[in-house]
């Protein structure tokens, strides 16, 4: 697959902010590469560098194609869903525009490609959220772009509009002939987009591969913080990372916890507990013991770091952490598979 | 209160019966207010549209002096026009003073800082991110600025009225170049102080009356066509419409 964009130690700037920090990106033809990271990592700004809308500090930025961006909001004009969608088809094409109908068929079909055929004739003041959303991403589409870039296509939608948006454009934006980049909070979305998810962080990608590879072997603690590794336990010469599912409440378990909020869900009851090596979340069916009990505890799971403190050789982490046989692997991403 | 009705009967018998006199008032006032209009728009427009998308360093100065330029004296330009359009003034060997195209520049001067600002502050309302989104499109700047244009579309049509209203009332400055002649360049407003200060009260009233008459049909004629512009259904509803059959 050829490279459509490449971004090549790219720097850029916000005022008087560094925003990008030296960013590598490769975009293949026919792929679907899916950003993450928390707010402020620069995502947005790497979207709006990437279509050519702000300028570098420094790096390079080469496109092998057209780029068309839908940005994070969906702003429409005073006029009919497909009338907007025409727009943007008679701004993509300039001067070079074809026929009236040509742009119409298009328009259509590309709201069709997004379930919008039905708010074709709708005023855009008319439109729900999740309605203006896909016209916007309809938009984009309907340009037939070689590398489409989309700035948090689902923000600010509930949960059911969301979901119905989710599917219908993981199936809209596949296409051998683009490379897209979505710009996505939630890592839910980036499991059904992504052939590719990379993970920002204060300006720089820290990490990249498949959904599976970034999620549950993220390189750093920084990512695995921001993947769902919420949980820490401070074994001295390394740091375990873990998830709520990697805890689990269990009296002849090791480790000792005490109960410091509940939160009911669902499915159950989030609990925040607190070890002598740190603090770690779970999820426990009710009855769950209540805020102050002290409960005991093991981990099934987990990502290791190395610790940047140097380890003590009396540290009773070692003795309340250890694998049945005291082994650590010390080795950044290395999945704890045993139970405790 | 007799004068007042007197006043409002002449207004009729003189819509009923026309003079000449009235006849080139009407075409003088129209005349006028119709270029100084266009003229106004043709250069407000895009000076306007460059002071409300534009991002440059000196935009709020030049912002500033427009909003400034709303509350300009009309006596004031009126006599600026008129000393450099007199014989002995740098333009008089145009000779446009005491002409109704003298009219229309001194007009023009006093209606455009009235369509730039009101232009630039409707383009400033439109949400910058649909501006940011053509451009992520692709949308040239020409593209952009009409695009811009035509969001802003409530905005510019008021400020055409507003520009329409200032050349319908305006006095000042009117009567200093166009020397208020009478079959020449005598507007409504012109004739109404004529009226007045020669104590023809009824006619001047008659004339007020017609001058509000105008006022109000011009008004509407602009919100018809504002209004048509709106409701009359897009191409793309026309083939939807048409699809669905």
């Amino acid at each position: 697959m050829s490279a459509l964009l490449t971004c090549r130690s790219v720097r850029a700037r916000q005022g008087d902010t560094e925003v990008l920090r030296g960013v590598d990106l490769e975009l293949r033809r026919g792929e679907v590469a899916v950003l993450i990271g928390p707010n402020g990592a620069g995502k947005s700004t790497l979207l709006a560098v990437a279509a050519g809308l702000l300028p570098t500090s420094a790096g390079a930025v080469e496109r092998g194609g057209r780029v068309a961006a839908a940005m994070q909001k969906p702003a429409l004009a005073r006029r009919t869903a497909l009338a907007n969608v025409e727009l943007a088809i008679s701004w993509w094409e300039g001067r070079r525009r074809g026929g009236r109908d040509d742009r119409r068929e298009r328009a259509m079909s590309a709201l069709a490609a997004v379930n919008a055929s039905q708010l074709a004739g709708r005023p855009a003041g008319s439109l729900s959220g999740g309605e203006a959303r896909r016209v916007h991403l309809a938009r984009v589409l309907a340009v037939e772009p070689d590398i489409l870039l989309l700035d948090e296509p689902f923000a600010g939608l509930d949960p059911s509009t969301r979901a119905d948006l989710l599917y219908d454009t993981a199936s809209a934006i596949r296409s051998e002939r683009r490379a897209t980049l979505v710009v996505v909070h939630d890592r839910a979305e980036a499991w059904a987009l992504a052939d590719r998810v990379l993970v920002m962080t204060r300006g720089r990608i820290d990490a990249q591969g498949s959904p599976r590879q970034v999620f549950e072997h993220p390189p750093t603690e920084e990512v695995a913080e921001f993947v769902g590794f919420t949980g820490t336990l401070d074994e001295g010469d390394s740091v375990l990372r873990l998830r709520p599912s990697d805890v689990e409440l269990d009296p002849a378990g090791p480790i000792s916890a005490e109960v410091l909020r509940r939160v009911p869900l669902e499915d159950g009851v989030r609990l925040d507990l607190s070890t002598p090596k740190g603090r770690l979340v779970t999820v426990a069916p009710e009855p769950a013991p209540e805020v102050g009990t002290v409960t005991r505890l093991r981990v099934t799971g987990g990502v290791r770091f190395p610790s940047e403190r140097a380890p003590a050789p009396d540290d009773p982490a070692s003795a309340l952490l250890s694998g049945a046989d005291g082994s650590r692997t010390g080795t950044p991403a290395s999945r704890q598979e045993a139970g405790r | 209160m007799t004068f007042i009705w007197q006043g409002v009967r002449e207004a009729f018998s003189m819509l009923l019966h026309p003079t000449p006199d009235l006849l080139s008032i009407l075409r003088v006032t129209l005349e006028l207010v119709l270029w100084a209009t266009v003229l106004a728009m043709l250069i407000g427009l895009p000076i306007g549209l460059v002071l409300g998308l534009g991002r440059f360093r000196t935009r709020r100065v030049w912002l500033g002096l427009a909003n400034g330029g709303l509350g300009l004296p009309p006596v004031v330009v009126g006599l600026f026009v008129a000393l450099l359009l007199f014989q002995s003034g740098p333009f008089g060997g145009l000779h446009l003073i005491y002409t109704v195209r003298g009219m229309v520049i001194a007009q023009t001067i006093l209606a455009l800082p009235i369509v730039i600002a009101l232009t630039a502050t409707s383009v400033q309302a439109i949400d910058p991110a649909l501006l940011q989104q053509a451009g992520a499109l692709g949308a040239s700047r020409w593209r952009l600025g009409g695009f811009a244009l035509r969001e802003a579309r409530i905005g510019v049509f008021v400020a055409a009225m507003a520009a329409m209203g200032a050349s319908l009332s305006e006095v000042g400055a009117v009567v200093l170049v166009g020397g208020n002649l009478e079959g020449e360049t005598r507007t409504m407003a012109g004739a109404i102080l004529t009226s007045l200060s020669g104590g023809y009260y009824a006619e001047g009233i008659a004339l007020g009356i017609l001058l509000l008459g105008l006022t109000f049909l011009l008004a509407a004629a602009l919100t018809v066509v504002q209004h048509g512009s709106r409701s009359a259904p897009t191409s793309s509803v026309r083939y939807l419409s048409t699809a669905r059959r």
